[in-house]
This record gives C-alpha cells, structure tokens and sequence, in this order.
C-alpha cells in the first residue's frame, strides 16, 4: 500500500481514566488543512486501522466538514442513523442545504440534526476533532440525542 | 446488510425497508494459467464494488453471498441455478434482484435471468490502493448506485 495513504496518528491528552480504553484517544492528521474548510460541508476520506477480532485491516473512514457561523468546525459522520445508507451534502435537488439519504428519503439538517417526519430519529453522529499546526485530526463518531 | 448475524438481525426487524438484493456473480479457474492472474484479479475487482455498493447503499440492500462458477462453464446452466437463488430471495419481500459480475458472457444469458445485469468493465490490473485507482473505483461506484437508485 502506498505509505502516503496512512495517516500517522498523534495520541490526544485525554482523562487517564479513558486512556485504557484503547485507541479511543487516537486522533488522526486528516490532510485537510484548517484554511481549506469553509462553509459548505467537504466529504474528507481518510484510513485508520482496526483490529476487529480475526481481522486486522485498513479501513476507509469518511465525513462531511465544515465551519459553523460561529467558525466552529463541524465533523458529521456520513452515516445514516435510520439504517446506515451513505447521506450527502445537498444529495437531492428537491432539499437544498440539507444533508440527504438516498435509501429512504432521509434528511438533516446542516447542524447534523435529524428533519423530524423522516426516517432517521436521531441526529448524525460527530466525530471528536483537534487542531494541530494547522492541520485537522479526527477521532471516533460520537452519538448525540434524537431531535 | 451483509449476510452476517448482526446485520441480519437488524433486517428482521426492518424488513420493510430492505427491498434490494445484490448478488456478486464470481468467475473461478485454475487451469488456464495465462489468465490466472488476470482472472483472481477481476475477482478481487468485483468483491470491492460488490463491498462499497453495500456500505453506500447499506439499509436498503442485501448483499448476498457471491454466486461461484466454474470458467467455461455452460451459462444457460448456470442461469438456471441462479434463478433458482433468485426464486428463493423472492420468497422475502425483495423487489429488485441485481446480479454483479465482470464476466461479459453473461450478457448473452441476460434474457434468461429473472434479475437485473449489472455488467463492469473489469479494471486494468494495478494496485488496488492507489490513488488512481481508488478514485476511478469511487466513481464508477456512484455510478453503479445511482443506476441502482433509479429503480427504487
Ligand atoms: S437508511 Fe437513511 S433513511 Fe433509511
């Protein structure tokens, strides 16, 4: 595999107390530098490693970036929360500035946030980030509450 | 949804939703050694689509275990046998069967399959993991899922 595609991974400071918890600390140097997201969401792909009981394998992780209107930076998990469909940024004409899942009609909000009446019932998950000389690192997708 | 006990028992409760079945449609030999390498290459092919359709599409698609045959094998045959897989998938409530496969001599048994023929050009063989080929993948990916999409 071509070296370049593997991001290294710093170690986050993070409470000693979930440091056991392994690799949840892990953030990953994406390659997107920070001066490069904008308002719109961006689909970023980058690889982390997993050990997954028998397999040990590369896997492909992706998510939909952007800056907030208080220039918070956004990391939504691509993940549909209904059944797991792919969602994308703007991915129906008919839902403009929403994110959409082709599978069955569902919709968030640009925040993430789940359109109530659609299939999913809780908004796409977030994934950890931090800024590091300019550069965006990424962690694991976290859950937040239904709308 | 894979065949795989956690992603089954999440179809069980959301049958409903879950309407697509992908069957990959494998080619297997050993004998013809000049093709050996291009022939487990196409088969590596095709296991990649067949995975990132799944993870694209997956709440609304089954993928199933792939269909395996013999190189040279007689297709009408082999078309029977499929159907008979096919017959058994509609006993749920599937509505579209797509069956996958970079092997172009299925197009001539196309008419006697009861399921669509989604047919790929194989890819040159190359590295897998690089860059080039991971972006022509992706985007024959979108491709083979908005086809599929425009059946729902
Ligand atoms: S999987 Fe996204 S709406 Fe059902």
């Amino acid at each position: 595999m071509a070296a370049g595609l593997l991001a290294p991974m710093i170690r986050f400071a993070i409470d000693p107390v979930l440091q056991s918890q392994e690799k949840s600390g892990d953030l990953v140097n994406v390659n997107l530098s920070v001066d490069d997201i904008t308002d719109t969401p961006q689909r970023v792909d980058w690889e982390v490693q997993q050990v997954d009981g028998w397999y040990e394998s590369n896997i492909n992780r992706t998510a939909w970036v952007y800056k907030d209107e208080n220039g918070e930076i956004v990391a939504l998990s691509p993940i549909c929360t209904h059944l797991g469909c792919f969602v994308s940024w703007e991915g129906s004409e008919d839902y403009p500035n929403e994110f959409y899942c082709p599978c069955h009609d569902g919709r968030y909000y640009k925040d993430g946030t789940n359109v109530p009446g659609t299939p999913p019932l809780r908004p796409l998950d977030v994934y950890e980030h931090a800024v590091e000389n300019g550069m965006l690192y990424l962690g694991e997708p976290k859950p937040r509450e239904g709308a | 949804m894979k065949w795989l006990r956690k992603d089954l028992e999440k179809y069980v409760q959301a049958k409903e939703y879950v309407d697509t079945v992908i069957i990959p449609v494998q080619m297997f030999q050993v004998v013809d050694e000049n093709q050996l390498e291009k022939d487990s290459f196409d088969s590596e092919v095709l296991a990649i689509f067949a995975n990132e359709i799944e993870k694209e599409l997956s709440g609304r698609v089954m993928l199933a275990p792939a269909y395996t045959y013999v190189k040279g094998a007689d297709l009408g045959r082999e078309a029977e046998r499929l159907n008979e897989w096919i017959k058994h998938l509609k006993q749920q409530p599937f509505k579209h069967i797509f069956v996958l496969t970079l092997d172009m001599q299925w197009k001539k048994s196309e008419a006697s399959l009861d399921a669509n023929l989604l047919w790929l050009p194989g890819l040159k063989p190359t590295n897998l993991q690089s860059q080039e080929a991971v972006q022509v993948i992706r985007g024959q990916i979108e491709q083979i899922s908005e086809l599929i999409r425009s059946y729902w």
